[in-house]
């Protein structure tokens, strides 16, 4: 039995900059639209539960919504906007679902297992993609997909979105070719001490390709070069 | 130490470095970082000297990620110069860091080393910063 999450929001009124006294008093503004909603509803919600559910069911779980008195809505965690320094929620957006229409929904990529590579010693494994994008029906979504990376048993061997294994009814739109996971080899880096580099002499790119477009580019260099000349006798 | 080929400019004007960053905040490709909490000037001595420390407690294992340039040419005038004159000589270069700047990545280490070898990257750099973390950012 899958983990049910349920919420309960209060409809805001208050809009713009004064959400911040309502942030610092504990209430999170959030605003729940959907194909079937007419016009986009502001909500509030108390930061703290808002925080564990969304930890808990992040983008592609289904949350059962309860506005004021209303009947329960089943919503999808759309954007959740953070304070990029403290990671404190600011704002979210709720999507109401239709449980017989698809939905697009980012589902996160777990790491299973261990490579062997990585076990000798010789790789190490970097992941590339952490979520694919797919296409589905809210009866069929799914929290995760697992990666197997045991199958990585040579050095530079990757796994690309084409070897996820979904079932059939789940249809990935991210591009096949992108880089799930990825085993490079270990470099222990030299600490070389290199000789410094004076600023002045890295190159400053001319204006125009001078020397490759012949006559156009000679006579702004020529006059470039009186210019400087006439500096000089100032000084 | 890290410093741009070619430029269009030699000298570049200061700029102001208001308000928080708002690119490259977050962690894309490893599973750990530092995160700047203040604004500054970064020279590229320190981000490498930065980059050595992490190198250097690592060891073999782990990858780093530098995720900011030092594109910003600083020019100093000369000791015992009067002003006036013109701008100075380009000495060297900086990136402009501001609040919430992911400065280093690290992945395929476990979150102790990360955390120490991030921590010794700190030393290096003149900003209050932070550890973060992939998991904590969810």
């Amino acid at each position: 039995m899958a983990e049910e999450f349920l919420l309960t929001a209060e409809p805001r009124t208050i809009r713009g900059k004064q959400v911040g006294a309502m942030r610092r008093a504990g209430s999170i503004p959030a605003i729940l639209y959907g194909s079937h909603i007419q016009t986009p509803l502001p909500l509030k919600l108390e930061e703290k539960t808002l925080k564990l559910v969304i930890a808990k069911a992040g983008h592609n779980r289904l949350i059962k919504l309860t506005v004021d008195t209303g009947a329960p809505r089943l919503v999808l965690t759309r954007e959740v906007q953070r304070n990029s320094l403290t990671g404190r929620i600011v704002h979210v957006d709720f999507q109401e679902v239709s449980m017989t229409e698809k939905i697009t929904t980012p589902v996160p990529l777990v790491l299973v297992g261990i490579s062997p590579a990585v076990t000798r010693g010789e790789g190490l494994l970097i992941h590339g993609i952490n979520t694919v994008e797919i296409r589905v029906l809210p009866t069929d979504l799914i929290p995760e997909i697992e990666v197997d990376v045991t199958v990585l048993e040579s050095l530079n061997q990757s796994l690309f979105v084409k070897d996820l294994k979904v079932g059939d009814k789940i249809e990935i739109l991210t591009p096949a070719d992108e880089m799930v996971a990825k085993v490079v080899p270990v470099k222990e880096e030299v600490i070389a001490v290199e000789a410094p580099v004076a600023a002045a002499e890295v190159e400053v790119i001319k204006k125009g390709k001078i020397e490759e477009e012949g006559a156009e580019g000679e006579a702004p260099a020529a006059g470039g070069e009186a210019k400087e000349a006439k500096k000089e006798e100032k000084k | 130490m890290l410093m741009p080929k070619r430029v269009k400019y030699r000298k570049t004007h200061r700029g102001r470095m208001k308000g928080k960053e708002s690119r490259g905040v977050t962690l894309d490709f490893g599973d750990y970082g530092l995160q700047a909490l203040q604004p500054c000037w970064m020279t590229s001595r320190q981000i490498e000297a930065a980059r050595r420390a992490v190198v250097r407690f690592v060891k073999r294992g782990g990858k780093l990620w530098i995720r900011v340039f030092p594109d910003h040419s600083v020019t100093i005038k000369g000791a015992e110069t009067r002003m006036g004159g013109g701008k100075g000589a380009p000495d060297h270069w900086g990136a402009v860091i501001k609040p919430g700047r992911v400065l280093f990545e690290i992945g395929g280490v476990k979150e102790e080393t990360a955390r120490e070898a991030m921590r010794l990257a700190a030393y290096k750099l003149p900003i209050k910063t932070q550890f973060i973390s992939k998991t904590e950012a969810q």
